[in-house]
């Protein structure tokens, strides 16, 4: 289509072609003289023609050009979009001598952005500013103008480390006031964008920032993350399930564990199954499911659904915690301290159930031979408590003594919460 | 289909490996030839110098014209440019280069080239064509002016254009903003181009190129025994028809600069045919069993290449792998070397967050080196493991393989608003 635009030719097809169909069929049926029958019939009823029969009107046409003269000329052009006069040279389509007017046929193509310039004394009137130099402002005008205000490239280009946020709140800042410093009164300008809206470089950098954020997160961060929030959603779950299990196998475990400790022997492995037990049920399923969580998170999971006790009672362990002056929170969490820690409370609690059965049966036997508790009682009560339950080991006791942040005010006797440990400790060693 | 206008411009590409030159709009450039030219010194050989050169100009009419001397000191040389002329083996030709470090320091030499390429390659009269000059993506305004110079007053074009290698790569895909990877003979580059403009602190580079793959190919199979004999270091005579044997020829007074220029271009050829880039890290231990390719040299020798295949073409991944071939000698900044994937990275990084996810999905390669096989394939992969998950990596290379080599921005575009044309005033 574009060579024949080029060469001015006509479209469509010409017409010569359809005529001659109707005639051929005819010739087969005579037999020419000079030829014998035998070939005549060989050659299947048609002989070849010894010359070609071109039929003219099957060749090309002559090209059929128009009234017009049309010609190719090297000819010089300028542009509009040109500041100098340089003229080059290009083909040009020449009808009938008259080369065609109007302007470079690419100049119109030539947008360029109207950067105002501003005098020095509206510089000095209206545009100073503390952060930028005249200097500054005049170079960042001269290449908002030379790259059409794509504020990336002037941004690369601009001498000293500007933001592209910076540069942006200068430039429009000062073209804003330039406008309102222009116009005759501040109605003529109301309605211009820059006028109307303020550029806001806060808000930029904080899109930009968070877009940064998002883009250098990589594709192992994305996994985790999404690994993450799937595992949370699973503990939501687990969680609702894991309390009213807990709450079940917490009494049963407390009691087994007192009832062991009636018996006189210091170390069995049956002592150690309870406890154990307790512990490891302890451990919600999902979190053993995951190979790698923050112990200190786990423990307060652990914690919640460990203690089914009601919040008054929660107070109380506490207290008793802080008495013992062992931390509310192991400093170091490792596995062992964690379920130490938990075996604390554990006991801690049924310490107090204890306590409040004792003062039941003591009101209702109306015996006061047991001293009233005092600030210090719940430790005396403890201590008489496990005399009467059971013989404690004085030297496996000691060697705790050194091994744990043992109270001192209990000494002889060390403090009964503890006098549990042994056995969990030679187990566990 | 050519949309532009026809003023009938000529394209000069002057890289640190090879010149190419033709018109602008075409497919391919008309003009292909090495950047290194053989120059031998007039005052060494001044006794033997008049019958050499009447000997020489009968031989070989292409040999460029003798620069004029230009100062007092004793530089007087004659240089041989083109292909021809340097195929052609002479007593003391030393084989020199403009380039040193990707940059230009001997502009006689580069009027030379020009020259040739003009009068010679494309027969034309420089009068006549705006010239678009292709320059490098960290060229200073130094070297501008001095082109330009050379340019208005040696051969009086009528308008001259100097265009970046990477807009020009940019624009001959269709695209105003996208990052291009261009991995020349002499250097890698990675430049960010936003509408049409590079981002000059975007720019990173790296001095592995094509020449340096070369280097280590050709160290490897010396390491290896193989000894790879110049093409004019031998003949073939036939003892009896259809039986060759080599007969080796002495040249006593072929430079060392001649003898490595030629091995170098075997290697390269080597080098070319065979290279693979492995789909994951080159390590010896997996491909120490690969099955091998067999070349056949020039001299008939026939060599076996297994692991270089995808050891050689690794070390734009690896660059510490160049290290590991025995003669190769280390980077003068090691620190500044990494793999190509992280130079990707990097020049991402620099450039505003804004534009970022469509430089990633608009990544370019071009030069000679990229041509190597499965070197798409492999960068994207490597880019998807570090980029962040939203951007969308797409790497794109030109199907056509010449284009990809000579990226040959014939595209005008530029004609048409050929801004920054200085007029033979400046």
């Amino acid at each position: 289509m574009d060579a024949k635009d080029i060469l001015g030719l006509p479209k469509t097809a010409f017409p010569g072609n359809q005529e001659r169909k109707s005639r051929t069929p005819k010739e087969p049926q005579r037999k020419p003289d000079g030829v014998s029958r035998e070939v005549y019939a060989l050659t299947g009823g048609v002989l070849p023609p010894l010359m070609p029969n071109l039929e003219p009107l099957h060749l090309k046409k002559r090209p059929i050009v128009g009234k017009e003269k049309i010609t190719w000329q090297w000819l010089p052009f300028t542009s509009s979009a040109r500041t100098d006069n340089l003229q080059l040279y290009h083909w040009v389509r020449v009808v009938n001598g008259v080369p065609p007017t109007g302007d470079y046929a690419f100049a119109k193509y030539n947008k360029s952005v109207e950067v105002l310039k501003y005098t020095d004394e509206e510089y000095e009137k209206h545009l100073t500013d503390n952060a930028w130099s005249k200097e500054e402002t005049d170079k960042l005008f001269e290449l908002c103008e030379r790259f059409d205000l794509r504020f990336v490239v002037v941004a690369d280009r601009f001498p000293s480390d500007r933001s592209v946020e910076e540069l942006k709140s200068r430039y429009y800042s000062v073209t804003r006031k330039l406008l309102i410093a222009r116009a005759a009164s501040p109605d003529d300008v109301a309605n211009h964008p820059l006028v109307k809206e303020q550029f806001n470089a806060k808000h930029e950098t904080e899109r930009k920032r968070a877009l940064s954020a998002v883009l250098s997160q990589t594709k192992q961060q994305e996994r985790k993350d999404s690994e993450a929030i799937k595992y949370i959603l699973y503990l939501l779950d687990w969680q609702a399930d894991e309390v009213e299990l807990q709450v079940q196998s917490e009494v049963g475990s407390g009691e087994k564990a007192t009832e062991a400790g009636e018996d006189a022997s210091p170390v069995t492995a049956s002592t150690d199954a309870p406890p154990v037990v307790s512990d490891t049920s302890s451990i919600p399923a999902n979190l053993r499911a995951l190979k790698v969580y923050l112990r200190t998170n786990a423990l307060d999971q652990m914690l919640q659904a460990v203690s089914s006790a009601s919040g008054r009672t929660n107070i109380h362990i506490e207290q008793m915690i802080q008495d013992l002056s062992v931390n509310l929170k192991p400093k170091v969490p490792t596995k062992a301290v964690c379920a130490e820690h938990l075996e604390l409370r554990k006991e801690i609690l049924t310490l107090i159930n204890l306590q409040k059965q004792m003062q039941k049966v003591t009101e209702a036997t109306g015996t006061g031979s047991r001293e009233r508790p005092q600030s210090e009682a719940p430790a005396t009560p403890k201590r008489s408590n496990r005399d009467v339950d059971r013989a404690f080991v004085p030297d496996a006791v000691g060697k705790r003594d050194q091994k744990r942040k043992a109270p001192g005010r209990f000494e002889p006797p060390p403090s009964p919460p503890q006098s549990k440990r042994p056995r969990k400790y030679k187990a566990s060693d | 289909m050519y949309g532009g206008d026809e003023v009938s411009a000529i394209v000069v590409d002057l890289g640190s490996y090879s010149c190419k030159a033709g018109y602008a709009g075409e497919d391919a450039p008309k003009a292909v030839f090495p950047s290194a030219v053989g120059s031998i010194d007039q005052m060494e050989v001044d006794s033997e110098a008049k019958p050499e050169k009447e000997s020489d100009s009968a031989q070989d009419p292409k040999s460029s014209a003798k620069p004029p001397d230009n100062d007092k000191s004793k530089a007087k040389r004659k240089l041989y440019v083109g292909t021809q002329a340097l195929d052609y083996r002479r007593d003391h030709m030393e084989v020199i280069s403009p380039f040193k470090d990707g940059v230009v320091v001997d502009w006689d030499m580069v009027d030379n080239i020009w020259n040739h390429a003009f009068r010679q390659r494309l027969l034309i009269d420089p009068t006549e064509h705006p010239m678009l000059l292709a320059e490098s993506s960290i060229n200073t305004a130094h070297q501008r002016e001095k082109a330009a110079e050379i340019m208005f007053e040696n051969y009086k074009v009528p308008a001259l254009f100097l265009a970046k290698n990477a807009v020009l790569t940019s624009f001959a895909s269709g695209r105003s903003t996208s990052l291009v990877v261009d991995s020349g003979g002499g250097s890698t580059v990675v430049a960010a181009v936003h509408d049409g403009y590079v981002l000059q602190k975007a720019v990173v580079t790296s001095p592995i190129g094509g020449e340096l793959l070369t280097d280590c190919m050709m160290k490897s199979l010396e390491s290896k025994g193989i000894v790879i004999k110049p093409r004019y270091s031998f003949k073939k005579k036939e003892i009896s028809p259809g039986d060759y044997k080599i007969v080796d020829l002495d040249f006593p007074n072929t430079t060392e600069s001649y003898r490595l220029f030629c091995t170098r271009a075997i290697a390269g050829d080597i080098k070319e045919s065979v290279s693979r880039v492995p789909d994951s890290a080159y390590d010896e231990v997996s491909y120490a069993n690969v099955p091998m390719t067999s070349y056949e040299l020039p001299d008939g020798q026939t060599i076996e290449i297994g692991a270089d295949r995808f050891k050689i073409p690794d070390i734009l991944f690896n660059p510490s792998l160049a290290l590991t071939i025995p003669g190769v000698e280390g980077f003068p900044d090691p620190a500044s070397v990494r793999g190509l994937p992280q130079m990707v990275l990097e020049s991402i990084n620099k450039s505003d967050v804004d534009i970022r996810r469509e430089l990633f999905s608009s990544i370019l390669l071009a030069g000679g080196t990229s041509s190597v096989q499965q070197l798409k394939e492999r960068l994207e992969k490597e880019l998807m493991e570090e980029a962040p998950q939203a951007a969308r990596v797409k790497v794109l290379a030109s199907g056509n393989a010449i284009e990809r080599r000579f990226r040959f921005r014939n595209l005008d575009e530029t004609t048409r608003v050929f801004i920054r044309i200085m007029g033979p005033e400046d």
